[in-house]
């Protein structure tokens, strides 16, 4: 190897090290804009209707929402049809009155989840 | 497991780093060899072999990646979202990263074949990767727009490929030539495509900036907007030294000019490799326009980086939390950072104590005493006044000893985490490659400017340190919502990456370029002032 193509060779070779180096960590982008419930929210029960609006597109068919109630038994949600790209919609039926979290997990276009939790209240009816 | 995520998580950004840097490098000798050296010529035989293997070598490494980010991101999903690989494979990003990897093969398999009429063909794999890139960009992803962002962000990414990328092309032609003429040739042809590249570039990046960014505010009010200005502000020293060279080819001493234009192209490339990280480090963050609630505002920037007194004394090893790990799990078990969103394996942010606040304010200050003064003793040094200012690199290694034990005091040796934590958290890994960084700095600069070595590749390892340290600084985590403290914390950092960007090309200039270049000179002046600027913002480093 010709000292030219050396020093070509190393100025490569260190562009592909500051790739390999590089350190961001946080790799996803879609991020939840609101929701029904909204966060610490009271809700009239005992049936619920849950709505996820993001700020990009979301892949339903790969995406996940679980209700965890005051019992503490993690029950899965099924999603509704996709009327909206970016919205996920699903149904809660027979809910006691307590303190609830709904967690939501999606999946971006670009590959990435996110996840989140959205606590609320459902009352008496 | 929220341990292997995290660690997966941050392969996968690697992988997408280098992906995107490949790709420009594989796609911008394509055009490069369709566009520069299409015209037949005796002499252009050498060069096209030679790019040949070059485009070849990027399309091979392009693939590897392409495969390694695919394979990390399905694992994570398998891992943390219950999937099957079924699931995974009718995924978006799959698909874009196999269409990713077959259109590199292609690359490979094509550039092999001896052929007499060009290469046009090899433009089709590589606006495949474009294309492939693009489909997991923000512009396939926003509901709005879609198709005129979709269409400037290919532009984007094209124009980015065919000058940065095709930079690297250019220096090969550049030495390969067989004549001055044929390279003055082979420059100006170069030139008028960088000149449109750039043109549309700037064109498409405005239509982004503004879908993306929205306003003035948001510009400094997120970390998305301080990345976009990051990157516009680093494009302008691109610009600087387009410009530079523009000059010499003008007016500049006629038996230098080439070597200049290699020197410059060299700078150019290494700005234009930070710049393309930047901008996959910017695909990890939401854009600035969806996040309207809690951006920083400029009295509150004002308030955090008006003038202080530096803070020269430590709060006690007892102060800060035993055990921030511990801690951090207690916060996400009691709920208190859920509700926003986070990435699998990253929970939030916990915030900072009082005392954690100035543990750090008194790291970032007694750091920036040595960095100021290692900035000032360079500049004494160049004046040749006091001889032993030139010893002034050895002041990085007490720099080092004190990143070492203050940086991370959770972890091994101060804290109650032993040693193999730092290959966990990406944040403390970090912090030590930087410590060796800097330990490298000391010793290999210290050799150079007291005379004990003499290899002009060893007295390129100090600027090239310096800007490595610039873009990785550019690159690190940013949180998904606008946390205040840290789009606070990326405000008073992006400048410090710029500086070291710019301290690290100005100080390789200043080695490389011809004794009779007069630009040789600023440079030399230029590096340790943007030194010293840094140890001065780091002096101002506030947390509260």
């Amino acid at each position: 190897m010709d000292s030219d193509r050396r020093k070509l060779f190393a100025l490569v070779v260190f562009g592909a090290a500051t790739a390999l180096l590089i350190a961001a960590s946080a790799t996803a982008h879609a991020v939840l804009m609101e929701s029904s419930p909204a966060v610490n929210s009271t809700v009239a029960g005992p049936d619920i209707a849950i709505k996820l609006r993001f700020n990009v597109r979301i892949d339903a068919g790969r995406s996940r929402l679980t209700l965890v109630p005051p019992t503490g038994s993690v029950q899965p949600l099924e999603i509704g049809k996709q009327i909206s790209a970016d919205t996920l919609f699903a149904n809660a039926s027979g809910l006691p009155a307590g303190e609830y979290r709904l967690r939501w997990q999606v999946l971006a276009s670009d590959g990435h989840i996110t996840r989140g939790e959205i606590p609320f209240i459902v009352a008496r009816s | 497991m929220a341990r292997l995520l995290q660690i997966f998580g941050f392969l996968s950004v690697l992988f997408r780093g280098a992906t995107l840097t490949f790709q420009s490098l594989a796609a911008g000798g394509i055009v490069f060899l369709n566009s520069i050296l299409r015209r037949a010529s005796p002499e252009c035989g050498a060069i096209q072999q030679a790019c040949l293997r070059w485009i070849r070598l990027s399309a091979v490494a392009l693939a590897v990646m392409q495969l390694s980010y695919v394979l990390a991101n399905s694992l994570i999903l398998m891992q943390s979202a219950d999937m099957t690989l079924a699931d995974v494979r009718g995924a978006n990003f799959f698909i874009a990263g196999a269409i990713g990897i077959f259109a590199a093969l292609t690359i490979v398999i094509l550039s092999g074949v001896q052929r007499a009429h060009g290469y046009a063909d090899l433009l089709f794999p590589a606006a495949a990767i474009v294309a492939s890139s693009v489909m997991t960009s923000h512009a396939m992803a926003r509901l709005e727009f879609r198709a005129p962002l979709v269409v400037a962000t290919a532009l984007h990414q094209a124009a980015t490929a065919a000058w940065l990328g095709g930079l690297p092309y250019l220096l090969i032609a550049v030495r390969r030539a067989e004549s001055p003429e044929f390279a003055r040739q082979i420059s100006a042809r170069f030139s008028q495509l960088a000149v449109i590249s750039v043109c549309v570039l700037a064109s498409a990046g405005f239509v982004l900036g503004f879908a993306y960014v929205g306003s003035f505010q948001a510009a400094y009010g997120t970390s998305y907007g301080a990345m976009v200005t990051a990157k516009i502000i680093m494009f302008g020293l691109l610009l600087f030294l387009g410009a530079l060279n523009y000059q010499l080819v003008r007016s500049g001493p006629a038996g230098s000019i080439l070597a200049s234009l290699k020197r410059f192209g060299e700078a150019e490339i290494g700005i234009g490799i930070t710049v393309i990280l930047t901008a996959a480090s910017l695909t990890s963050l939401p854009p600035a326009a969806d996040l309207a609630h809690d951006r920083v505002s400029a009295m509150e920037i004002f308030a955090r980086m008006a003038p202080r007194s530096p803070r020269l004394g430590s709060p006690a090893m007892q102060e800060l939390p035993e055990d921030v790990y511990a801690a951090q799990s207690k916060a996400i078990e009691a709920g208190a950072l859920s509700s926003a969103s986070f990435v699998p394996g990253q929970a939030g942010t916990r915030p900072n104590t009082p005392a954690e606040k100035e543990w750090s304010e008194y790291n970032h200050h007694w750091a920036g005493i040595v960095v100021l003064a290692i900035g000032f003793l360079a500049l004494l040094a160049q004046a040749g006044h006091v001889s032993w200012a030139r010893h002034w690199p050895l002041a990085f290694l007490g720099l080092a000893v004190f990143l070492f034990l203050r940086s991370d005091p959770e972890v091994w040796p101060l804290g109650p985490n032993g040693f193999w934590v730092t290959f966990a958290d990406p944040e403390v890994l970090l912090h030590r490659i930087f410590v060796l960084l800097v330990i490298g700095l000391a010793v290999f600069e210290w050799r150079v400017q007291t005379g004990r070595v003499v290899s002009a590749n060893v007295r390129l390892v100090f600027p090239a340190l310096v800007a490595v340290s610039g873009a990785l600084l550019l690159t690190h985590s940013h949180a998904l919502g606008n946390i205040k403290e840290e789009v606070l914390a990326e405000l008073s950092h992006i400048p410090l990456a710029i500086l070291a960007v710019t301290a690290g090309w100005s100080r390789w200039l200043e080695l490389r370029l011809p004794e009779e270049n007069r630009t040789r000179g600023t440079m030399a002046r230029v590096w340790p002032v943007c030194i010293m600027l840094i140890g001065a913002i780091l002096l101002n480093y506030h947390e509260m």
